[in-house]
């Protein structure tokens, strides 16, 4: 009740000509592929590179005045694919992928510092766009984290499964696990599902 | 300022449980300190309460800022206090939170979580 009236009073008084949205998640959840696939429909560009190397962002990539329409309606807004979060950084891991392991170790210092911006960045979004890998268990404690932090900040959250089209998601295990949560699948990969989320994203701001 | 990760190898790995009593006595920083130098000292540590969303960022955060090359961050689980919701108006107006609930935290070199779910967890301590 109090939240609704937190919303209504926001949405009388409140409303941004701009927002600001972030998209969050641990590494490897396909963010950066989303915030493209996102970019590219709206702008015409791309805003960064994906790989399957972790913590591949290690800055926030922003990309500003982004006009996203659905169903008649349209947000200004700027677009922030965030560094994935997690509890550990290990070199080792960088050189597993094939990379040399002085270079491996600048990754991994700049991989922990993208960890504590992507955090830091929790006070100034607007709304967010909390990735999951479909195929991985969604209930860890830095999903628990992010989500916890954003609902004390009443920031308003949309929970994407992505990577649908992978033989072994099962997207079904997220919402299972945050019911409480505004929810949408998409492969972002393969421009699955995407309208669905743009109109939520509409919705939800 | 949290110490340095312990370089002397050990035979096993230690579990360290610590009290609600004393746990209450410290301020947020201070058991943040006392989890980096346990989790440097490469022991397990077991804490009977929970940590809230912002408080677990925060543990993140430090322990980031601690990785290197001996330190690789940390893995943690446990079970989060289950406040209700005339429990989270209370902690809003009085600002006392219920902490009741469970942390395990540890190295993310000794330790490896399994599987995690809101009722059950599972970890590995590995012993090299």
């Amino acid at each position: 009740m109090l939240k609704k009236l937190k919303r209504l009073l926001k949405d009388l008084f409140g409303k941004k000509d701009e927002i600001k949205l972030g998209i969050y998640g641990p590494p490897n959840t396909g963010k950066t592929t989303l915030a493209n696939r996102i970019s590219k429909e709206f702008t015409g560009e791309e805003m960064g590179s994906a790989s399957e190397v972790p913590h591949e962002t290690r800055v926030v990539q922003k990309k500003e005045k982004v006009r996203l329409q659905s169903d008649g309606k349209e947000i200004s807004m700027n677009l922030l694919d965030m560094p994935g979060i997690s509890t550990k950084v290990d070199y080792k891991e960088f050189v597993d992928h094939g990379i040399d392991e002085e270079e491996a170790k600048v990754r991994s210092k700049e991989a922990t510092k993208g960890v504590v911006e992507a955090i830091k960045w929790l006070d100034k979004v607007d709304a967010v766009l909390v990735v999951f890998d479909s195929t991985n268990n969604p209930y860890t404690q830095v999903n628990v984290t992010i989500l916890g932090n954003l609902e004390a900040k009443d920031i308003p959250i949309i929970l994407v499964a992505n990577k649908t089209d992978l033989d072994d998601a099962e997207p079904e295990s997220i919402q299972d696990a945050f019911p409480q949560y505004n929810f949408t699948e998409i492969s972002a990969k393969e421009n699955e599902n995407m309208a669905n989320l743009y109109k939520k994203i509409i919705e939800s701001v | 300022m949290a110490k340095k990760k312990s370089k002397k190898k050990k035979s096993g790995v230690k579990i360290e449980f610590i009290s609600r009593v004393k746990l209450h006595e410290k301020e947020f920083e201070e058991k943040l300190e006392l989890i980096m130098n346990g989790v440097k000292d490469e022991n397990i540590l077991v804490l009977e309460e929970a940590l809230n969303a912002q408080e677990k960022a925060k543990l993140i955060e430090k322990s980031m800022e601690e990785c290197d090359e001996d330190f690789p961050g940390i893995e943690f689980s446990g079970f989060d206090s289950r406040g209700n919701w005339i429990e989270k108006i209370l902690y809003q107006i009085t600002g006392r939170e219920r902490k009741d609930g469970l942390l395990i935290v540890g190295s993310s070199d000794i330790m490896e979580k399994v599987e995690e779910d809101k009722d059950a967890i599972s970890m590995i301590a590995k012993l090299e």
